[in-house]
């Protein structure tokens, strides 16, 4: 009865949306919108969602999403645009698809590459938006289990863990700069006492600091310092004939498009993992697992289509942590988030109860971006292409200017501004440095959860650190953390090999000797 | 991302930066109340303010301490006193001048001069097309030589600028001519925009780029702030001559 409710309340939701011409053309427009983001090259669909975040401050919250959530799921998808015809991604979500789509593309076969990748991406955030309606409430139930040791060591774990993930360079990297991150969300009075922590007498900096301002900075102005420094150009843009759908192609390999969709939902699903690691994952995976490998990088199809199905599964992948914990599954997930606080709805546990539809309505959201993104990507993908050709010294200054305007609207405050350009500046230094950028948002996202969570836990124990090996959810987080921890040094590296090695040889023995002795001769 | 063995060399660096700012973390956390009465509460340690700080501090200075150290056991001894020598000779200066160390500063200079310096003094109009004007042409050229010409040109104007508002010159001019500061504003684009076209008219292929910088500089702040000022309804930072006359037009208040 439930299920046949909440399928009911799915469909009315559908129902109600396309039924009203404004919602779907701001549909339509976001998903276009975030289509030419994620094609242009130094546009991110993070960015995306972030400077859309302040145009829709005035709308309601289903609105909201619709926006945020069709820009997102646009931006995704259209990175491969320019993974295809000109060899570079538009965003890092698409770097795999180029390893076969700009192949495909100098055979003449562009319009075919990107009509698998418009349907690839279609399906994929189809099956990751039945994950997000399927798996959310029982994530859901066990959250409301939580304490606040369960809590503390969940923010504390994604951070470590997308530290550990996303960093190009060493893994330490990752970890300072997710605990820069919860350096910043220490900044203003903290939440139990009210006292001022770090504000160096800035009444401005009480209330902390404002995220989407600082999340618009570490992800926009280092973005454009980067493109316009490097003299980053677009090369010459390969032929795109008649868009085909492929859908032939897409049924013969049913299996291993659900095989990429449950990557980039599991993938997803890791707080702060975005759709560059699914993307690569599916890849790698498709590759191993294929008869004919040597063709891979060559102009395969099934590679297109690996890394396209499961960067868009990683959307619904990101809403499921995003919703039932308030932990962001991926950076525009962080932004998302930032934009769902900004409209009032808290996500986490609770959510079920004081938004009892908001799940089923992001569903509902997922599969008209989803649908919306097919038949602009069928109609508009040759205009679109045109975007290609903007030299990034017309649009990068435009974009800084939005961060701008951007920032300061969500607040109506210049000290955001004054806040959000050391922020970038520093941001763009760590990521020359190979520091990640996506655990520092992470951090800033997590730290009041962590930091009130530590110590509320704290005070039910009097101080006792006890409850975390009593309680079975906090020590398995526990030792997840100790693991992640450890299996980075190279004593452990060291010490696994060994006990493998031994552990080998034991077992050749035992056969040996099962075997009987050699036969004398 | 600088390569692999600049990474290694920036780590040393970076490290020991982290290190230092753990501890200032740690200090500072030091000061928050402990077990000290605060707000006519008896604290304990696990409830003190000072404890997620204290504990985020010891992560990032120990972390700076693994980092640091890995670096020195990579770079090796003999290439970390090569990489201290290249610090104090005069390469560093030669680094500090190479196209692309200049290009950043442009970029920096221009981000910084709008916000902490236009912004919360001019209409954001004109601040806003000043900005775009002067980032647009400098990286569309695509002339090292045109791109510094242009930026010593917006320096020494902003330097300027600075030195009007610094001495509160603002003021005493508001009583003779209204918005005193957009006019100076103005100034700035116009001269800003001569001295580019006296650079560039010579040659046929920027003279077209300075055209699409000149429309790209004045539409998109048209397009997009009056979105922002009459549909979401947010106030511009600054409020001046062009918003004054736009408000004329929207509310057809003449």
């Amino acid at each position: 009865m439930m299920l046949l409710e909440r399928i009911g309340t799915f469909f009315t939701i559908i129902l109600q949306l396309v039924s009203e011409p404004i919602t779907l053309a701001i549909l339509f427009g976001s998903v276009l919108l975030g289509i030419i983001f994620g094609a242009m090259p130094g546009l991110t669909s993070t960015l995306g969602v972030a400077l859309l975040t302040a145009l829709t401050y005035g709308m309601d919250t289903a609105t909201a999403m619709v926006c945020l959530l069709a820009i997102y799921v646009g931006g995704t998808y259209g990175g491969s645009y320019a993974s295809i015809l000109i060899n570079i991604p538009g965003t890092a979500a698409a770097a795999a698809t180029a390893l076969d789509g700009y192949p495909l593309a100098l055979k003449g076969e562009a319009g075919r590459a990107i009509g698998l990748t418009t349907t690839a991406s279609a399906i994929g955030t189809s099956i990751s938006m039945l994950f997000v309606v399927s798996i959310s409430p029982i994530i859901s139930y066990f959250a409301l289990q939580f304490t606040s040791f369960e809590f503390f060591l969940l923010a504390f774990f994604g951070i470590l863990i997308s530290g550990t993930l996303t960093s190009p360079d060493l893994v330490i990297k990752g970890w300072i700069s997710g605990f820069l991150g919860l350096f910043m969300a220490c900044v203003g009075r903290d939440l139990l006492q009210f006292y001022p922590r770090f504000t160096f007498g800035f009444t401005q900096l009480d209330s902390g600091v404002e995220v989407v301002p600082v999340l618009i900075g570490a992800f926009g102005i280092p973005q454009i310092i980067q493109v316009l420094k490097e003299r980053f150009q677009i090369g010459e843009t390969q032929k795109l004939q008649r868009i085909i759908p492929e859908i032939g192609t897409v049924i013969r390999n049913v299996p291993a498009i659900i095989r990429s969709a449950l990557i980039g939902v599991g993938i997803g699903a890791v707080p702060g993992i975005g759709e560059d690691i699914a993307g690569w994952v599916s890849y790698g995976t498709a590759k191993n697992t294929s008869k004919h490998p040597e063709t891979f990088g060559k102009g395969e199809l099934q590679g297109v289509l690996a890394s396209e199905t499961a960067n868009n599964a990683c959307v619904g992948g990101a809403q499921i942590p995003l919703l039932n914990l308030g932990i962001p599954g991926s950076p525009p997930a962080a932004m998302l988030l930032g934009a769902l606080m900004l409209h009032g709805v808290t996500p986490g546990p609770m959510i079920t109860f004081e938004h009892p539809t908001f799940i089923t309505e992001v569903a509902a959201i997922l599969l008209l971006s989803s649908l919306a993104m097919w038949v602009t990507g069928m109609l508009l993908a040759k205009q679109v292409v045109k975007v290609l050709r903007i030299p990034p010294p017309i649009f990068m200054p435009i974009i800084g200017m939005l961060c701008i305007i951007g920032s300061y609207s969500l607040g109506l405050n210049i000290f955001n501004l004054y806040l959000m350009l050391p922020v970038g500046i520093i941001c763009y230094f760590l990521t020359e440095m190979g520091y990640p950028i996506a655990p520092l948002v992470i951090g800033v996202i997590l730290g009041p959860m962590a930091d009130e969570n530590l110590r509320r836990a704290l005070m039910v124990s009097q101080g006792s650190f006890m409850p975390v090996f009593t309680r079975p959810v906090s020590l398995l987080l526990f030792l997840v953390i100790v693991w992640t921890v450890i299996s980075q040094f190279q004593f452990y590296k060291n010490f696994k090999n060994k006990l493998v090695a031994r552990l080998r040889r034991k077992k050749s023995v035992t056969a040996v000797g099962s075997n009987g002795p050699p036969a004398e001769e | 991302m600088l390569e692999k063995d600049k990474l290694r060399k920036a780590d040393i660096f970076s490290g020991v930066i982290f290190i230092l700012f753990g501890f200032w973390i740690i200090s500072q956390a030091l000061k928050m109340p402990m077990k000290d009465s605060w707000g006519g509460v008896q604290n304990v340690w696990f409830v003190s303010p000072a404890l997620f700080p204290l504990l985020v501090g010891a992560v990032i200075s120990t972390l700076g301490i693994l980092l640091a150290g890995m670096a020195v056991i990579s770079v090796g001894g003999q290439e970390f006193g090569r990489l201290l020598r290249w610090l104090a000779s005069s390469q560093l200066i030669v680094f500090l001048q190479t196209n692309g160390v200049i290009r950043f500063y442009a970029m920096s200079v221009l981000f910084f001069g709008f916000v902490y310096l236009n912004l919360p003094r001019i209409d954001f109009f004109l601040c806003s097309i000043l900005f775009l004007a002067v980032f647009i042409s400098m990286f569309y050229f695509d002339d090292d030589r045109l791109l510094k010409k242009l930026f010593a040109f917006y320096l020494a104007g902003s330097i300027v600028c600075l030195g009007y508002f610094a001495l509160g010159l603002s003021e005493t001019l508001e009583a003779t001519l209204p918005y005193p500061n957009d006019w100076l504003a103005v100034v700035f684009i116009v001269s800003y925009l001569a001295y580019a076209w006296i650079l560039i008219r010579q040659v046929p292929a920027l003279r077209k780029k300075y055209r699409t910088s000149l429309v790209l500089a004045v539409v998109p702040p048209f397009l997009i702030c009056p979105v922002f000022k009459y549909f979401l309804l947010v106030p511009m930072p600054t409020e001046g001559l062009v918003v004054a006359m736009l408000d004329a037009i929207w509310y057809w208040d003449f």
